[in-house]
């Protein structure tokens, strides 16, 4: 060693370089620094992403040992090789060391979990259904699903909670994500879909979009924005805060949250006032235009301006802009639908395409932006509490006997409609619904008030949930049950434009890891239903759901896999094998009521549910940002992903008085979290936004509110009051949960405990990670 | 001049840093992404800037002059490849000496690495990676002419100045109409206030 | 196989003849540093002829059997020398050779940090740490090749001038002398251990360099890394000479001992032209990075020693902009100079970080350029 203290504190290596040059750990450690390429050996497996509504296209790069090792960006005409940063990291997941490979036991929540065998865990699972059926009653137990499956999945949980738990009780995450849009448009239209593809945004020359974050929720939806854009189009955005879209956009309504309907009502006034409505169009294809017309003339710009905190001028120019515009479009997502009346905010938005006669043709149309991967297939075919399959009313007896006759049951073993989702969790509460199965959600992290989700789950006496990562819900369950990713098996989604996209299998899954599918189909079997569950793969199911389709609205009968691979996806409704599928809605002027007219809706404001007061002035909206996905169970453990967004934030206006990084309690009626300030003028002053996808303690959802919309069901997400303060320190986010004797898998957590803001909404920029 | 190069338009990026993520999956520098993604307006607004290497052509590759090893050689086509393994020494030259502060190093390895305009891919006729998946178009990879095909009449700029110097670069970037023949502003010189440097 | 077009080194601009370089470096025209490069190349090489010359006692010792390779390196020493001085008369090079000889030569640094050189010399040159941080199995198996490379130099150059003999009083073993420039080192018994790793030590180094070449031409043919913008000339001709020349050397033992010297004399020829072609293309090609890296010692004794300044051990020159550290305020000069030695006049950036470079950048393109998509 050398002689002095300072030579000691000294190293010889390595020396010195400037921040953001001199690290690369922004690899965030496997695999992807691990693998090197072979020169020789790959084959590339064409697929779509797992994650957003866009459905991008994508090439799994399998190695010769047949594992997932990279991913290819992939011509499809949806995304045409572009890919977001969850995308490209999105085949990290298969291969994870966190992969759930054995079922997980146990008897009650004070004990850890035991790996056992499979055999075991479906044993005790239907030994429980049996019990807690027997005791209570079919309807005490609850099946919740998710938007993430594959069609045939949805389909499957709709069905087995039917047939095989015969009970009520069933309903799915699409439930906190698209069913606004989804009632908005069945009351208008009689069909639940986006009415024109994404190509026809090239086509429009007014692009309306309203409460979607579309840089970081569908950023390779961006292209087709940019591009209307580049052709000429005009480009408003209506959202509480400037993001990427709203930074460049020709107008930028940045509304008061929980205002929507009353800022659509006004712009549809003054369109009235100026004569821009398209009389000859409402005469023939509507009914209820009236009606509307007298409601909007309560809402002047000047009312609607001091509603929504935005000047009335805007107001005049959004419509004249709209309304103006040879051809127009409108586009929205949770912005506008995550609100107690986020069917009316959508159906405002449909009034005001159709009063400008912007609807059915190319380049004017109309549309909702599923949030998951299979946000759209997912409500399609029967996991939804009041649907069957084809979207077939569980109330309708004419749909009921179709598919009972398809299923072959009686008619009265068919239970009623059940409840939604949130409603569920409190008939967890008061004990109505004693046991659950859960299949590819989180509500830990997802559903409102976390408080009340907890004490419903705590309450049940059996929870098992389907996983690959054991998720927050999961690690509060008794029997979990390690499934697929979507790597690992095959199956078709439905993407935002209703085009029905095929998923192909790349690799086969890891020792110990089933499908959803054989899954169900074996606690069907041993609930003594095995005949109508004789599916051994997705394919199998896939045709049965083409036939419980046949002739509905959502028609599938026409699409086969084969057609699928042929043509890169079809849109239904698609009768027929040689019918093209239907990319575009309403071209014949025709809706899918019985009388072909779009049936206009009245539409009144009112405020937000959880009151504004003294000592809850603001308002607290939440959202995504766009390295992560919903509930963050994969993307928390993807190290590239990590490094961009270690943690949540709450973002606030500089009238607060906050630094940057200062920790900042926001409180809410439900309680309160201390996260770093992100401060940033892009953002109203009484308003702050905190992004929801990790757990408590740094959970956005411990602070919303549990208010539905009495026709949809989904919570208002969007809208709470609340108030910041500042605090002494910032709540750390905790590890990813995993299964016992594993830890997170270290190399992608290193950042995770940083306790400063990102840069900017979107992450840390490269430099800033230490 | 410009062939087949990288045009970048900040006024299109999102800050989404799929670019950065695209970076690690190129088979040679598997995990290490080269790109470089800043919120230059923090506070502001979500702006964002997307830097690759420009690929200096006037004068030459300032990285590559001030390599007190030869390590850093610049293609027959101006493509500025990434320091020589062999040769590199790690002395960190390039790394400040860039006017865009394009280059990386590795001190553990003593290695710079950066932006080589993804020789992996363009030498069996793919685009960059940054640039074949960026879902805004700000990051484009192509001609002028192609460019040109999907945004009818985009200008570009490729040269930049730093105090009195010009840089004139094979990367381009987007600007209006009125700017074409002006020199985008590098950055330098600072302004100041009492001395102290703002923006 | 990629061949991806020729690459040139840049060359730095030419200044006038009559400009002094800026901080009392010698001038530098193109001509001149020609001029020094052949006149050290030729002192350099006239210095090793006569250091053969009186090495081997007068031609003595010398085996004219291997003079092709006595010769080969002759030239070796000229490439060599001539090569070295053009890359030290750039700019770059230059300022840091000299910067790195000063901390070299300072008597105070010497006193203050007495190992730290050869604590440099034996991580960076002789064990290459810092490949291991590149790739462990890079690491190992360049490990293999040095070592074996610096056996067989060490064995063969001594002999090839005629420095070393081995003589047998008896006539042919097994009790020999080994003499070094004609002076009585040790005699060995050529049976036993010492004796035998005495006459197989280009044996060892060949199966040393064999694995480590072999190594490396595996990677080359499938790491889609080492193959992307690999070139024959450059990457794989270095790599194949290696491999024959080490193959010919074992053959030549393997035919004298089983095959009674079958096809000893084409192998010998064999041997000798691989091996006069490799130490011909020493200066030209890859393996110029062995002149080269001595180079890493010299910069990071440098910074370290900057660092170590009297009283100012920890500073570090801040980022004008954000204050994190950039290096030494000594490191941040040279490059300075050697930026304005190359007429690159935007060498106070070089006080920023590049961080702030590209944020400042940024906000000029938002200020002055576009805000936004228009």
């Amino acid at each position: 060693m050398t002689a002095t203290d300072r030579s000691r504190a000294l190293p010889l290596d390595p020396s010195v370089a400037p921040p953001g040059t001199r690290n690369f750990r922004d690899a965030g450690g496997i695999p992807a620094d691990r693998w090197h390429a072979d020169q020789n050996e790959e084959t590339l497996v064409p697929t779509h992403c797992c994650f957003c509504g866009v459905q991008c296209g994508m090439y799994l790069r399998v190695d010769r040992g047949g594992k997932v090792f990279g991913v290819e960006p992939r011509n499809h005409d949806i995304n045409r090789m572009r890919l977001c940063p969850k995308g490209i990291n999105a085949y990290q997941q298969v291969n994870h060391p966190d992969r759930l490979t054995s079922p997980l036991m146990r008897r009650n929540r004070d004990e850890e979990f035991r790996p056992v065998g499979w055999e075991e865990a479906l044993d005790h699972t239907v030994a429980e259904i049996r019990r807690i059926q027997g005791e209570y009653g079919n309807d005490a137990f609850g099946l919740l699903g998710g938007a993430s499956l594959y069609s045939e999945k949805t389909y499957l949980v709709g069905k087995f909670a039917r047939v095989a738990l015969k009970t009520k009780h069933v309903d799915y995450n699409g439930r906190l994500c698209m069913v606004s849009a989804a009632g908005a448009n069945k009351l208008a239209f009689g069909i639940d879909r986006a009415g024109n593809p994404f190509s026809d945004i090239l086509l429009t020359d007014c692009l309306l979009i309203a409460g979607s974050n579309v840089g970081e929720c569908f950023p390779v939806m961006t292209q087709y924005l940019w591009g209307a854009r580049d052709r000429g189009a005009s480009l408003i955005v209506v959202d509480p805060r400037q993001t990427a879209i709203a930074r460049t956009a020709d107008v930028h309504v940045a509304l008061k949250p929980g205002t929507d309907s009353a800022f659509f009502n006004a712009v549809l006034h003054v369109i009235v006032a100026e004569g821009l409505t398209d009389e000859a169009y409402l005469a023939a294809r509507a009914t209820g235009w009236d009606e509307v017309r007298r409601t909007v003339a309560d809402y002047p710009p000047s009312r609607s301006a001091s509603i929504c905190g935005v000047p009335e001028e805007q107001i005049v120019q959004v419509a004249r802009m709209f309304a103006g515009a040879g051809k127009a479009m409108a586009w929205h997502a949770r912005g506008v639908e995550h609100h107690s009346q986020g069917v009316e905010n959508c159906l405002t938005i449909i009034n005001l395409c159709v009063a400008t006669g912007n609807i059915g043709k190319p380049g004017a149309g109309y549309g909702t932006i599923t949030g998951q991967g299979n946000g759209q297939g997912g409500r399609e075919h029967g996991q939804k509490s009041d649907l069957l399959p084809g979207g077939r009313s569980i109330s309708n007896p004419e749909h009921r006997r179709q598919i009972c006759e398809i299923w072959g049951i009686e008619e009265s073993e068919l239970p009623p409609a059940g409840t939604s989702m949130m409603e569920m969790v409190w008939q967890m509460q008061r004990a109505e619904i004693r046991g659950l199965i859960g299949i590819c959600n989180n509500p830990f992290v997802s559903l409102p008030n976390y408080a009340t989700v907890k004490e419903g789950y705590d309450a049940l006496q059996f929870h098992a949930q389907f996983d690959f990562f054991l998720s927050e819900t999961a690690a509060n369950a008794h029997v979990v049950f390690p499934v697929t990713v979507w790597a690992e098996d095959e199956g078709v989604m439905a993407n935002a434009e209703a085009r029905v996209v095929k998923h192909n299998k790349a690799q086969e899954p890891p020792a110990g890891v089933r499908t959803d599918t054989w899954v169900m189909c074996e606690l069907a079997r041993r609930l003594g239903v095995g005949d109508k569950f004789a599916f051994p793969d997705s394919r199998s199911v896939f045709e049965e759901l083409r036939i419980a389709s046949a002739g509905t609205v959502n028609d599938y009968y026409g699409i086969t896999y084969e057609r699928l691979e042929e043509t890169g996806g079809i849109a239904w409704p698609c009768p027929t094998t040689e019918h093209p599928g239907t990319p575009r809605l309403f071209e014949d002027g025709r809706t899918y009521h019985p009388d072909g007219k779009i049936h206009l809706q009245v539409v009144e404001w009112h405020p937000p549910m959880d009151p504004y007061s003294e000592e809850y002035p603001l308002s607290l909206t939440t959202g995504r940002t766009v390295a992560h996905f919903l509930s963050g169970n994969q993307t928390r453990r993807l190290g590239a992903l990590v490094e961009q967004t270690p943690r949540p934030w709450v973002e606030v206006h500089p009238s607060h008085g906050f630094r940057n990084g200062d920790p900042v309690r926001v409180v809410t009626r439900r309680g309160s979290e201390v996260f770093p300030a992100l401060v940033t003028e892009a953002i109203r002053p009484d308003t702050v936004f905190v992004p929801y996808h990790w757990p408590v303690p740094t959970a956005a959802n411990a602070l919303t509110v549990d208010a539905l919309d009495p026709r949809s069901k989904i919570p208002e997400y969007k809208v709470c009051a609340a108030r910041v303060e500042a605090a002494e320190r910032v709540d750390e986010v905790p590890a990813p949960p995993t299964a016992p004797g594993q830890l997170a898998y270290p190399e992608t957590q290193v950042s995770r405990t940083d306790p400063l803001p990102p840069t900017s909404p979107q992450g840390r920029g490269t430099a800033e990670r230490s | 001049m410009m062939g087949r190069t990288i045009f970048i338009d900040p006024g299109r990026c999102i800050g989404c840093q799929a670019c950065v993520s695209a970076c690690r999956e190129c088979d040679s520098h598997r995990g290490k992404s080269m790109i470089h993604l800043d919120y230059p307006d923090e506070g502001h607004s979500v702006a964002s800037l997307p830097t690759v290497c420009m690929h200096c052509e006037d004068p030459v590759a300032p990285c590559a002059e001030v390599c007190p090893a030869d390590a850093i050689l610049v293609t027959a086509d101006g493509v500025v490849q990434q320091a020589d393994t062999t040769r590199c020494i790690g002395c960190a030259n390039c790394v400040n000496a860039c006017p865009f502060g394009v280059p990386k190093i590795d001190l553990q390895a003593k290695l710079q690495m950066k932006c080589n305009l993804c020789y992996d891919r363009t030498a069996y006729g793919l685009a960059p990676m940054c640039a074949t998946v960026c879902p805004t178009g700000a990051l484009f990879y192509g001609t002028l002419d192609e460019l040109r095909a999907e945004r009818p009449g985009v200008q570009v700029a490729d040269s930049f100045t730093f105090g009195t110097s010009t840089v004139t670069t094979g990367v381009a970037m987007v600007v209006p109409a009125d700017k074409v023949q002006w020199p985008v502003p590098g950055g330098l010189p600072v302004v100041q206030i009492n001395g102290k440097d703002v923006r | 196989m990629t061949e991806p077009p020729q690459t040139v080194e840049p060359t730095a601009p030419e200044p006038e003849a009559t400009a002094p370089v800026p901080d009392g470096g010698a001038p530098q025209t193109p001509a001149a540093v020609r001029r020094r490069a052949l006149l050290a190349g030729t002192a350099v090489s006239a210095l090793l002829i006569l250091a053969i010359v009186f090495g081997s006692r007068l031609l003595r010792d010398f085996d004219s059997a291997l003079l092709p390779y006595a010769v080969a390196t002759v030239f070796l020493a000229f490439g060599v020398a001539h090569r070295y001085t053009v890359w030290v008369s750039a700019p770059g090079a230059r300022r840091l050779f000299r910067q790195g000889w000063r901390s070299f030569f300072s008597a105070a640094n010497f006193r203050k940090a007495p190992t730290a050189l050869p604590k440099m010399i034996a991580t960076y040159l002789g064990f290459q740490k810092f490949l291991g941080a590149r790739s462990h199995a890079r690491w190992a198996a360049h490990q293999l090749l040095f070592w074996g490379c610096v056996l067989a130099a060490l064995i063969t150059f001594p002999l090839t001038w005629g420095w070393f003999t081995f003589t047998s009083g008896t006539g042919d073993g097994p009790g020999y002398e080994m003499r070094i420039w004609g002076f009585k080192v040790l005699g060995f018994d050529s049976l036993n251990i010492l004796g035998w790793l005495m006459f197989h030590g280009l044996d060892i180094a060949a199966v040393l360099v064999i694995a480590g070449a072999s190594f490396f031409l595996w990677r080359r043919m499938k790491d889609r890394g080492a193959v992307t913008g690999q070139r024959f000339a450059y990457d794989l001709i270095p790599l194949i000479a290696l491999v024959v020349i080490s193959v010919t050397g074992l053959l030549l033992t393997f035919s004298s001992i089983f095959l009674h010297g079958g096809g000893y004399e084409f192998l010998a020829i064999l041997h000798m032209v691989s091996v006069v072609f490799t130490l011909i293309y020493i200066p030209f090609g890859k393996f110029f990075h062995i002149v080269q890296r001595p180079a890493a010692v010299g910069m990071q004794l440098f910074k370290y020693t900057s660092r170590r300044k009297d009283g100012a051990a920890e500073e570090l020159q801040a980022c004008r902009r954000c204050h994190e550290p950039i290096d030494t305020p000594a490191y941040v000069d040279n490059l300075r100079g050697t930026m304005r030695d190359l007429k690159l006049d935007f060498d106070e950036w070089a006080e920023y970080c590049p961080r702030c470079k590209r944020v400042l950048r940024g906000n000029a393109y938002l200020t002055h350029v576009k805000k936004g998509f228009r």
